[in-house]
């Protein structure tokens, strides 16, 4: 009980003080659009209505993953900077679960995002937002928001120990756009691409998301999602401990 | 002048060698080289799926974008990055040029900008198994270099905003997503509305972009001259702009204690 | 009992230089230092810039690992209970940095009330009492970005103290805070430990360890150089006095000569900005200003002032000896 409102509380303050940045809160949003467009130009000129839609949600889930990789692992390096990083490692509470909560914010955020592109793409594009199973679209979107939230985890966390972790952020947007099939099918992809990207959360979280905007079923996906998204977090809190630790013996926790 | 050739090697070399202080291999990699793969592989994917343009228009498309864009940045970031580390306020009281002065720190990063790019083209042709005639490599890379000039002419734009407007890193990467969409980089420029497209006749990129697709395709550097041109005359235009706003901002700054140093 | 433990600690960095960083060097930041902190005391960790305050302080409140050596804080190893020692004591350090900018005073302290696991019913009512207590009631719902460096750190005492620890580190609590603030700040730590809680506060503030600790620790590259309580340290100075000379012109060469006379215990120079001022230390019943003056014959010389040793005479010889 505790831990979820502790959980809650860091989750709602880490919120307010993004959503409260130009970089952080407003660029997560609008950043996706310029992809969006692109790749709306991009289907508009042979798609469907159906390959439309598709590629609508696609772009839309792009965002969610954007506003959580770009961002998640320079936020330790943030609270580093703000001085913050060490009263965090010095309170009783574990470590990972103030992390925790904050890359779910960048998540949530990223929902933002989701629900922006879609809208941009029925302004500026015509695309519609009228989904097969809207209730379980929204599920699925939350989903997705969480385990990429759960995945940034793990990224913020290799940040502790390694200064110069944030690089990774910045790399990982279009890797994953590509392999997880936001907008490709795995299908176009190599063959030896596909283990990797069954491995990734992000992969079933779109998939759970496509299938509720075009009728599939996305139950199986949402699990998998939850369930490999989990798998991270589990390895991300075991490493939090060594991390921590490896920066407390090397005082890399207050040095910027 | 031979200050201003000072100012602006010597200063050059020791940001280049503060670029590297802090870089290890783990930095350099992904983000030089990585990055600028994936994103060419990710359009490519996106194209072929949507059925639209092939994989040589891709590569074009980002290669110069992976040359040029950096160049947008450069001095914008030396100015954040100064602004940063508290030295703002000092380097615009010295008696220096400007110019040789903010062109000697974006050195590196134009240059740096330019090898990836060389980097990206030749890893992403074989990867995408594009083939282009090794005559046609070299006119490519002129048109990239002239494209490069024309967004380091924007981007003294962008620094000079730079000056008075706290939040560069957001207004940097709407620059950059506002480039990405008119100038052709993934979308071809016919292909937009006309309004749009006559944004993209003024943008930097867009007539480099047009005119190395060209040569991949066959013609010759003397064909796409008048595009070649376009570029430089956009980027010399956009040169002007910044540089005299850089100077105006500064004046006025004098007055009105308006630029953000810290 | 003692409340807080320390045996024989040492801390040393690797740090690497170089192009390549390739060439390691190591710097023993902390070289074995020892000593005990009884309940309910004000201990200061008195020593200049670089000494190995705040590297100890952390190795205390288990943010730094120790190379060697052991402590205790409330019966608690800091390496092997590191989170019973973090539920039981307070962290409070100087500068601008160690809150949220973005949010509220009050928000920042909602935070951590919660990270401390204060009860939901009593955060409320503490953090109303907390304001009260740093003054900053009524200002709690600006953005910590607005606040001025003595509201920042009077917000990070309230912070230190949400969850009532029994200890409560303060790191440097007066750098750059203004003379009325810092007055104030040292009053709130008073009334702190008169009401039970122990202080383990550090400072190269002299005056500001000599006005509050109970006892002090002078430490000086990274050891401990003397401890006892103020009155003690200044007894150790207390007989013989001193000889202010200020001189013009370079006297380095002779300072050497100046310690060799018999009677002079120590010799600092102090550097002026148009002159130096030569400061001899001398036993009881030596008279040495005139072997002195004969020293530093030819160099010209301004005020020649003989006076009684201070803590701070004290404390630089400490300090410089180490």
């Amino acid at each position: 009980m505790k831990v979820l409102r502790l959980v809650g509380v860091t989750w709602w303050l880490q919120l307010k003080m993004r959503s409260r940045s130009s970089f952080d809160g407003i660029l997560s949003i609008v950043y996706p659009l310029f992809f969006a467009t692109m790749i709306f130009f991009m289907y508009g000129q042979h798609g469907d209505q159906e390959t439309l839609v598709a590629a609508a949600v696609g772009a839309a889930c792009m965002g969610v993953w954007s506003a959580v990789s770009t961002t998640a692992s320079t936020t330790l390096q943030g609270e580093r900077r703000q001085g913050t990083l060490e009263l965090l490692v010095a309170s009783p509470t574990s470590f990972p679960l103030t992390v925790v909560p904050a890359t779910i914010s960048m998540g949530t955020i990223g929902l933002w995002s989701l629900v922006v592109t879609l809208v941009w793409g029925r302004v500026a594009f015509g695309i519609p937002i009228s989904f097969a199973q809207p209730f379980v679209f929204v599920v699925a979107a939350v989903v997705l928001a969480f385990s990429l939230g759960l995945v940034g985890f793990l990224q913020a966390i290799a940040s502790v120990r390694y200064r110069t972790a944030w690089a990774l952020g910045s790399t990982l947007e279009f890797p994953v756009w590509l392999i997880c099939g936001f907008l490709v099918p795995l299908s176009l992809l190599p063959d030896w691409v596909r283990p990797i990207a069954y491995l990734l959360p992000p992969t079933w979280g779109v998939a759970a998301v496509r299938d509720a905007a075009l009728g599939g079923n996305a139950w199986p996906d949402i699990a998998l999602c939850l369930l490999s998204a989990s798998a991270y977090a589990v390895i991300g809190w075991l490493l939090a401990r060594r991390l921590v630790d490896s920066a407390r013996m090397r005082a890399t926790l207050a040095l910027t | 002048m031979r200050t201003s050739l000072r100012i602006f090697f010597i200063g050059g070399m020791a940001s280049y060698r503060a670029l590297f202080n802090w870089l290890t291999p783990w930095i350099l990699i992904p983000t030089f080289i990585v990055a600028p793969i994936f994103e060419l592989l990710f359009f490519a994917f996106v194209g072929k799926d949507a059925g639209v343009g092939d994989n040589t228009f891709y590569l074009i498309g980002n290669g110069i974008s992976s040359a040029a864009i950096p160049c947008l940045f450069a001095m914008g970031n030396t100015i954040s990055n100064e602004r940063y580390t508290g030295t703002l306020g000092l380097l615009l009281t010295s008696p220096a040029r400007r110019l040789p002065l903010f062109l000697g720190r974006a050195l590196p990063v134009i240059l740096n900008g330019f090898l990836v790019s060389v980097v990206a083209l030749g890893l992403g042709a074989v990867v995408l198994r594009v083939s282009i005639p090794a005559a046609d490599w070299l006119p490519i890379l002129v048109v990239t270099a002239v494209a490069s000039f024309s967004c380091t002419g924007l981007g003294l734009v962008a620094a000079a905003i730079g000056l008075r407007v706290r939040e560069t890193a957001t207004l940097s990467n709407i620059v950059l997503g506002i480039l990405l969409v008119f100038t052709g980089v993934n979308v071809a420029v016919s292909v937009l509305p006309q309004w749009m497209q006559s944004v993209s006749a003024v943008l930097p990129m867009t007539h480099g972009i047009e005119a190395a697709r060209e040569l991949a395709a066959g013609r010759s550097l003397a064909d796409v001259a008048p595009l070649v041109g376009d570029e430089i005359l956009i980027g010399l235009v956009f040169a002007t702009i910044g540089f005299a706003m850089l100077l105006w901002f500064e004046h006025d700054s004098r007055h009105h204690a308006t630029l953000e140093t810290a | 009992m003692a409340v807080i433990e320390v045996e024989d600690l040492r801390r040393t960095y690797a740090s690497r230089t170089g192009l390549r960083r390739s060439a390691k060097k190591d710097v023993e930041a902390v070289r074995g230092i020892s000593f005990e902190v009884e309940r309910g005391e004000l201990f200061g960790l008195l020593g200049p810039n670089g000494a190995g305050k705040t590297t100890t302080i952390k190795m205390l409140i288990t943010l730094l690992l120790p190379t060697a050596g052991s402590a205790r804080v409330l019966g608690c190893d800091v390496v092997a209970d590191a989170r019973e020692v973090r539920r039981r004591i307070g962290y409070v350090f100087g500068g601008d940095k160690g809150l949220y900018e973005r949010l509220s005073g009050l928000d920042n302290l909602r935070y951590f009330a919660e990270l401390y696991g204060v009860p939901p019913q009593e955060q409320g009512p503490r953090i109303g009492e907390l304001l009260e207590l740093v003054g900053l009631s009524g200002r709690e719902r600006e953005r910590v970005e607005g606040y001025s460096r003595g509201m920042r750190q009077r917000l990070h005492i309230a912070r230190g103290l949400l969850h009532r620890p029994e200890v409560l580190f303060l790191d440097e609590p007066s750098i750059g805070i203004d003379p009325v603030g810092a007055r104030e700040l040292r009053e709130t730590v008073a009334t702190l430990v008169s009401t039970g809680t122990t202080v383990l506060l550090t400072t190269h503030y002299m005056f500001e360890a000599d006005q509050l600790c109970d006892r002090i620790a002078v430490i000086a590259g990274g050891s401990i150089v003397a401890e006892g309580t103020p009155a003690a340290l200044k007894e150790r100075v207390a007989d013989g006095h001193v000889v202010e000379i200020e001189v013009y012109g370079d006297a380095g060469e002779r300072i050497d000569a100046v310690r060799a006379i018999a009677g002079v215990t120590g010799v600092a120079v102090e550097e002026g900005a148009t002159s130096q001022l030569l400061v001899v230390r001398t036993s009881a019943a030596a008279q040495v200003t005139p072997a002195v003056l004969g020293t530093l014959d030819g160099v010209r010389l301004g005020r020649v002032a003989t006076r009684e040793p201070t803590l701070e005479d004290a404390y630089i010889e400490l300090v410089r000896g180490a």
